[in-house]
């Protein structure tokens, strides 16, 4: 099986459009299946129509808690705690600011009344659900909480899961905005990036941290440069940056506010045929045949 | 200590944080006085996009990362029982893992041997630019090291060399999503600008920063971007959550144009500067407990 995550750096360029279509035209050929990675704000499984999810409870590592009746009032735990997360509303009373605290129980261990126990905290949930498309992972990290990257991979686990007991040929993950933390969680051996990228300045700028975080992995990247009549300029510099770095362009798709409305489309009904008149839908077509034949995916549709 | 310190987010990635931050500084700067702009979306920052020129000054944000002396390690295994975040592995010697390291100190305390310290170990750079041309504005730019995790780090670092001015308004474009980095952008500030647009993408994560915005005790308005007439969608959701909606900025591909190649619209669309002029001080009432309306 082959994965493949679909990233951008800056948000909004059009990832999640695009890994809806590509699946969509994926599935007509192969078992697919489909990984969310972005578990701040999942928008995959609301394109696609998820029906049948099992979703369960994530753990995080925990959060401290003093029992006000136990605390001696010493103050141990707020010089010891490096997050800031013990407040002392009045001298000689101590709480817990859950929303700093990580859970690293520094606080419990000096403690000389053992007024502190660490509890553990649900920190979001991991779901598996089924789509048109087939298996669907996912998950939605509980507002301010942390350990993004833990559910990310968790997600990706639940993915892989589902698609060997599937035998799927093919694992499309959609990655999240940003080079940190939860976009290296989502890359980790993956065959490769596809990098969604837009003519923007700021788009230019991120398409080069993505590339430089997937050549650290040492995995390979593809480009896909969406809204590209939006800035001739920019497409221009895009195209350039892309040749001289050795990354292949595999299709340029125009700004056309029609082709997120797809998505719109997709969700309310997914017998929806590709539009062969629009310029949108054959660039997303021309990215999944080069998909198939670099990856060497068994679709005969698209090597014909 | 800033005046007001206004954080622009969104749950969804890009919505239009950069362009209404960049826009509103430049506002804010040119009729009301000195103005930080923080960029606070660290993995991905693009303000200085729109900020070409001007002379900039770049410093390290170290991060203490524990560190084993291995001559001194007994192998005894009680700083990887210890770590709650499983940065520490027994390869013969115990070995810290930096990108899990927290660094909360604990494994520090338990090592009978003494043979774990903390080392600072670069993550990241806080940059500071003084725009030419722009007397009173600057910006503070967080930007996280390829392959580094320390978001929230280099966040923090930015905010605290954003206070070293005596700025009357300060206003932080926080990074995409609800977890740690949205966290270190939104907290302690004195109000929040949400950034949404009219699709079903849009509004399941604006109610995912809505949340998050409640949670940290911030007050709230929201700004509809690519707003298109007849759309309901936000004021419905709005309505549920007591929130005012502070402005609405219409889908114009014109505004995403000139964005593309890093121009600003306060200065070449009088309609623009219009649509974002009322926003500080709405979001000053806001603060101060007005009603407030679009």
């Amino acid at each position: 099986m082959k994965s493949v995550a679909i990233a951008s750096g800056k948000g909004g360029t059009g990832k999640t459009t695009l890994t809806a279509v590509l699946a969509w035209l994926a599935s007509r050929e192969l078992e697919v299946t489909l990984a969310d990675a972005d578990v701040e704000a999942s928008n995959l499984p609301l394109a696609l129509q998820v029906h049948s999810q099992t979703c369960t409870a994530f753990q995080g590592g925990g959060k401290a808690r003093i029992s006000e009746a136990d605390c001696s009032g010493c103050g141990l735990c707020q010089e010891v705690c490096r997050f800031a997360a013990i407040l002392s509303p009045h001298p000689g009373v101590f709480r817990v600011d859950s929303l700093s605290c990580e859970g690293c129980g520094h606080c419990v261990r000096v403690c000389p009344a053992g007024a502190i126990e660490r509890t553990p905290t649900c920190i979001g949930e991991a779901c598996l659900g089924q789509c048109r498309t087939g298996p669907i992972a996912f998950g939605q990290l509980g507002p301010g909480q942390d350990l993004s990257g833990r559910l990310v991979t968790e997600v990706r686990r639940l993915g892989l899961e589902a698609a060997q007991e599937r035998g799927s040929q093919l694992l499309l993950i959609d990655g999240p905005p940003g080079t940190g933390c939860p976009l290296i969680a989502a890359l980790a051996s993956t065959d490769m990036v596809l990098a969604v990228t837009e003519p923007t300045l700021s788009g230019v700028h991120d398409l080069d941290r993505l590339v430089q975080v997937a050549e650290r992995f040492g995995i390979p990247v593809r480009v896909v440069l969406n809204k590209a009549d939006l800035a001739p300029e920019g497409a221009r510099r895009l195209r350039e940056i892309c040749q001289r770095q050795d990354l292949p362009i595999w299709a340029e798709i125009p700004y056309d506010p029609a082709f997120a409305g797809t998505l719109q489309a997709m969700s309310a009904d997914m017998q929806l045929q590709p539009q062969t008149d629009s310029v949108a839908w054959s660039a997303a077509a021309q990215v999944w045949k080069a998909l198939a034949r670099e990856l060497d995916l068994p679709a005969k549709l698209a090597t014909r | 200590m800033a005046e007001f310190t206004l954080a622009i987010a969104s749950g969804k990635g890009g919505t239009g944080k950069t362009l209404i931050s960049t826009n509103l500084s430049v506002l804010t700067s040119e009729e009301e006085g000195l103005t930080v702009l923080v960029d606070c979306d660290a993995e991905a920052p693009n303000d200085h996009l729109f900020f070409p020129q001007g002379p900039r000054k770049a410093h390290p944000v170290e991060v203490p990362i524990a560190e084993v002396e291995v001559s001194r390690c007994s192998a005894c295994g009680l700083c990887r029982d210890a770590c709650a975040f499983g940065a520490i592995r027994m390869l013969g010697k115990a070995r810290v893992f930096g990108e899990l390291c927290h660094p909360c100190g604990v494994c520090v305390a338990v090592c009978p041997t003494g043979a774990i310290r903390e080392v600072p170990r670069r993550v990241g750079e806080v940059e500071i630019l003084r725009p030419a041309g722009r007397e009173q504005l600057v910006l503070v730019t967080g930007r996280l090291d390829i392959g580094q995790v320390k978001t929230p780090n280099v966040i923090q670092a930015a905010r605290s060399a954003a206070g070293q001015f005596p700025a009357r308004t300060v206003i932080l474009d926080s990074p995409p999503g609800v977890a740690c980095a949205a966290v270190a952008s939104l907290r302690g500030a004195d109000a929040l600008l949400l950034v949404t647009e009219p699709t079903a993408f849009g509004l399941h994560d604006l109610e995912l920063s809505l949340q998050l915005g409640r949670d940290l005790g911030v007050p709230m308005a929201v700004l509809v971007n690519r707003d298109v007439p007849g759309d309901t969608s936000v004021e419905t959701l709005c309505r549920k959550w007591e929130v005012p909606i502070v402005a609405r900025i219409p889908f114009s591909r014109k505004v995403a144009e000139t964005y593309a190649r890093g121009g600003l619209l306060v200065e070449e669309s009088p309609d623009f500067r219009e649509l974002l002029r009322p926003i500080p001080g709405r979001m000053r009432g806001l603060k101060a407990g007005k009603v407030v309306r679009a």
